[in-house]
């Protein structure tokens, strides 16, 4: 699209002369990492840790090749952005600073990604709640960004707890959402996430959101490759729409605004921007598609009962199913890995012999559930509950789910069903 | 294994280090070739506040988390979890399964009240009161090993981790960097350290505490068939031999 | 971007729109352009839809006429009049969220060093008084403090005049404004105070009565900016509508205000003016070296 100017092409090393607090002749550690692609990345041999989702996160974030993290601290992301602060200290992330809330945070880290390099940033419930005016405002300006988002309740009372709420606000910015189900989740999904929003015909953000505390400050087993290797740059050249750089040819470029009049060819301009947005959205299912091993997976696909999860619920949903075999009953599960792009022909297909469908959920609102109902419309004869539901920060365990599919058989339940 | 599974519940006061002791017991069991997961309940991190946290021990792979809310094992850190209903569960026996063991910290046992007492009946749980701190203050000469005791205690009860397994989570703790302390348990082991010059000597007033009740429990004869004592000696030297000081 | 970036390929100039021929041709790229060649150049920026006579365009004009630069600036700006100016400039423009430029700004200009660390990439803020010290006023002063590596303009028009006349924290005190009914109670913020307290190394508040000055001021902020940290100039800008000031009397109204309320204002730290006088002396060393060469 753009020609390469003499002084961007000397862009791929870092200015790191007489960094503050290190010696002359100081190496970024990131420096001496050897560059794979993705597919290479995931096929190396791989040592296996157990360590929390937190550290899982900061694993990936050193093999991620981050140019800029930016955040606020929130209980529960702040042990994974802190660790980050290291990992730039170490010469792994090239530049990072703590925010001063997120509004300023997600704006600033929306400058980063204009800019063409590679941005990172993190939060919980009521810091992306804060965050959000920006938030919405990411798909539309085509930014690629990675957000991990660590689950936290939302509403009052006010809480720390896990409770997945604030996901649903997500689901219509035209963001890509995956929903990660633990530790490994969380260590291989960031890096999926950079390569897909940054790909020329996606150029989106993504939001990596994994149920804070359960799988953030609890322990599992993670398996990686060696630290020494990192996933190619952010190339700030291939985007969908220039950065902001200024490195085109002179031109009134103010894609952020292209709406300043209210008539006709604004209103035709906003529809198609938005179209094109949700648009690359779908295109970004068949990277996602490549490297997560399909859209969703499914345990016992032929079952009549089944549980459609997304996150933390697929692990007791798991664990229920393995307690059912242990009884000599048949349970399905279908884990959703990513909430947008939907994976509306997927679910339909692997919901096809379901006579009973449970959506287990960490929250009140039943956003999951929704989807599937909208989805399966005419499509399934299932019934399908709306639940169990936890929230508040409550856990669910295995027993709950285990009681809803009991009376479910037995009849022996007041639940609604659609 | 007797059980498939055991889902522990360890409750105590803010400072105990009830968060260290399940890292290091899941730690122990992960070392030993077992699997394990944890999760800590957090409130705020305050001095002498009730901290809940929960450790799934298995010998094939875990996928459930949150926190337990039926667990076949409690711990119960300090005697005023129950008597001064210091804790995030009460009664502090709620939810354990039929069968199951409260191990408690205590030297004397806990005058429960008459609904407790039939709390623990019905549901025939089985008590073992452990005087963790006591063992701490005479072997490691600090209150501040009381989890150490709570985990050589437990490891006995449960039969897993090994003695040797479970002090090489005490040695990774001390000297590895594999776990994320929270900014409150750092300003703690500062403090311990302090008092410890050299880490090695902290190791082993740690592997001797775990040791201490880890035998306890077994003279006691609650202690899980598999439950084998080794050589202290060596036990303290395996841990502290390669330290670096 | 290059200078040559600038320039079609050979036999395709005259396919292009006669506007964009004109920028190759009579444009500012590459050359200093003085307040006196105005009228005589293809200006960043010409055509706009802000209100006749605004005063506010007058000083964007003038910043732009300014640019050490444009081939590598990026503006940053909010909602308000300004925007509506400056996004029909040949620079790039972001027009973010509310109250979101200092921290947009922020993240770019540190993005930009980190890919081009051997090319300036000059980052300006550009936008009104309600959109830096009401709704962006955290990020303004903690982007100040930080000492990010932009500057900020601020267009005081004491009013937000794009909403229809409401008081800004920037209205003078007593002023009844849509919103303060009862008059303005509190005291126009005091920015260049802040704007002191977090040490930033060049500081101006500004009439556009004096063109040559505003170009001055603006490059040297810009300048300042480049090398050490935030710099903030802030430009009382008229609001002709709000204030009912006729068109003709715009300009009456600015020598007004600065003998009122607005006076010049400038102050530099020792090692920006150390750094400004060099290059400035530099420049005049080299135009007189041109003008002898003309002779």
């Amino acid at each position: 699209m753009s020609p390469q100017t003499a002084e961007a092409k000397s862009n791929s090393t870092s200015k790191h002369v007489n960094v503050p607090g290190k010696p002359e002749g100081w190496v970024p550690a990131g420096d001496l990492q050897e560059i794979v692609t993705l597919e290479e990345m995931q096929k190396l041999p791989k040592e296996t840790i157990f360590m929390t989702g937190s550290e899982a996160a900061r694993e990936s974030i050193r093999r991620a090749n981050v140019d800029m993290a930016i955040a606020y601290p929130i209980t529960p992301q702040s042990e994974t952005m802190q660790q980050a602060g290291y990992l730039f200290d170490e010469g792994y992330i090239k530049d990072y600073y703590r925010a001063e809330e997120e509004i300023g945070t997600m704006s600033a880290i929306s400058g980063a990604s204009r800019a063409g390099v590679r941005s990172l940033t993190a939060t919980s419930g009521p810091g992306l709640m804060r965050g959000t005016e920006a938030i919405a405002s990411w798909p539309g300006a085509r930014t690629p960004i990675v957000m991990l988002n660590m689950c936290r309740v939302i509403n009052t009372p006010l809480a720390i707890q896990p409770d997945n709420t604030e996901i649903s606000f997500l689901l219509n910015t035209g963001m890509l959402v995956m929903h990660a189900e633990n530790q490994q989740d969380f260590f291989d999904w960031p890096l999926i996430a950079f390569i897909v929003s940054e790909e020329v015909d996606v150029t989106l953000p993504c939001t990596v959101s994994v149920d804070g505390f359960f799988v953030t400050h609890a322990r599992g087993n993670v398996a990686m490759c060696d630290k020494k290797y990192k996933i190619p740059p952010r190339d700030g050249w291939r985007n969908a729409v220039p950065s902001m750089d200024n490195e085109n040819p002179p031109a009134r470029i103010s894609r952020d605004a292209p709406i300043q009049k209210s008539n006709f060819i604004s209103y035709h301009m906003h529809a198609s921007w938005q179209q094109e947005v949700f648009s690359a959205v779908e295109r970004s299912a068949k990277y996602f598609d490549k490297y997560l091993g399909g859209l969703i997976e499914v345990v016992n696909p032929d079952a009549e009962e089944m549980i459609i999860a997304s996150g933390a619920a697929v692990s007791q949903a798991r664990e229920a199913v393995r307690q059912e075999e242990e009884k000599g009953n048949k349970v399905g599960l279908i884990k959703v890995k990513t909430i947008r792009p939907w994976p509306r022909e997927q679910i339909i297909a692997a919901a096809k012999h379901a006579k009973v469908i449970l959506v287990p959920e960490f929250n009140q609102t039943g956003w999951l559930h929704k989807d599937v109902c909208t989805t399966l419309y005419g499509k399934s004869t299932a019934s399908i509950y709306p639940g169990p539901r936890v929230f508040g920060g409550m856990t669910m365990p295995t027993e709950l789910i285990l009681d809803w599919l009991k009376d479910i058989r037995e009849k022996n339940t007041s639940r609604n069903h659609f | 294994m007797g059980v498939k599974r055991y889902n522990v519940r360890m409750a105590g006061l803010g400072g105990q280090g009830v968060v260290t002791a399940s890292h290091i017991l899941s730690n122990g069991v992960v070392i030993s070739g077992g699997h394990s997961s944890l999760v800590p309940f957090f409130g705020s991190e305050k001095r002498n506040a009730p901290v809940e946290s929960y450790v799934r021990i298995s010998a094939d792979v875990i996928y459930e988390i949150g926190e337990i809310i039926y667990p076949n094992i409690i711990m119960i850190f300090h005697p005023s979890v129950i008597t001064l209903g210091k804790s995030y569960t009460m009664p502090f026996y709620t939810g354990l399964k039929e069968g199951g063991v409260c191990v408690i910290n205590t030297g004397t046992p806990i005058p429960f009240t008459a609904d407790e007492q039939k709390g623990l009946d019905v549901n025939d749980t089985k008590v073992y009161n452990v005087p963790c701190t006591e063992i701490a203050n005479k072997v490691a000469k600090t209150d501040l090993a009381t989890n150490m005791g709570m985990c050589g205690a437990i490891a006995a009860v449960l039969g897993m981790p090994d003695l040797v397994s479970l002090g090489g989570s005490v040695k990774d703790r001390f000297i590895g960097k594999g776990i994320v302390v929270s900014g409150g348990t750092a300003a703690l082991d500062s403090a311990i350290e302090k008092k410890f010059a050299k880490k090695a000597k902290l190791l082993e007033a740690n592997m001797r505490t775990l040791y201490a009740t880890y035998k306890y429990v077994i003279d006691k004869g609650w202690g899980h068939p598999d439950a084998n004592l080794v050589d202290e000696e060596e036990l303290v030297a395996n841990a502290c031999g390669t330290v670096n000081v | 971007m290059s200078l040559d970036t600038v320039k079609p390929a050979p036999g395709y100039l005259e396919h292009l729109p006669v506007e964009y021929q004109d920028l190759v041709k009579h444009g500012q790229y590459g050359k200093k352009k003085k307040v006196s060649d105005m009228g005589k150049f293809k200006e960043l920026i010409e055509e706009h839809p802000m209100c006749a006579g605004c005063a506010m365009t007058l000083f964007i004009r003038l910043v732009f006429l300014a640019l050490p630069k444009p081939e590598h600036t990026i503006f940053v700006g909010t909602a308000g009049c300004g925007r509506l100016a400056i996004s029909q400039g040949n620079v790039p423009f972001i027009y973010g969220n509310y109250g979101d430029t200092n921290a947009v700004a922020s993240g770019l200009k540190r993005g930009l060093e980190l890919r081009f660390p051997e090319q300036d990439k000059d980052v300006i803020v550009m936008c009104g008084d309600g959109g830096l010290v009401d709704i962006g006023f955290q990020g303004l002063m903690h982007s100040w403090f930080r000492h990010e590596k932009f500057s900020t303009f601020m267009l005081d028009n004491e009013i937000y005049g794009n909403t229809g006349g409401q008081e800004s924290g920037m209205t003078t005190k007593g002023l009844v404004a849509k919103m303060s009914p009862r008059g303005k109670v509190d005291d126009k913020m005091d920015m260049l105070g802040l704007a002191k307290v977090a040490k930033l190394d060049y500081v101006a508040r500004i009439v556009p009565t004096n063109p040559a000055r505003v170009v001055r001021t603006a490059r040297r902020a810009i300048l300042v900016a480049r090398e050490f940290g935030s710099t903030y100039v802030q430009a009382y800008t008229s609001c002709n509508i709000e204030y009912s000031i006729p068109t003709p009397d715009v300009m009456q109204d600015a020598f007004d205000k600065e003998k009122k309320d607005y006076g010049f204002e400038e102050h530099i730290s020792d090692r920006a003016k150390a750094y400004l006088d060099d290059i400035e002396k530099k420049e005049k060393a080299a135009a007189k070296a041109a003008k002898a060469a003309k002779k």
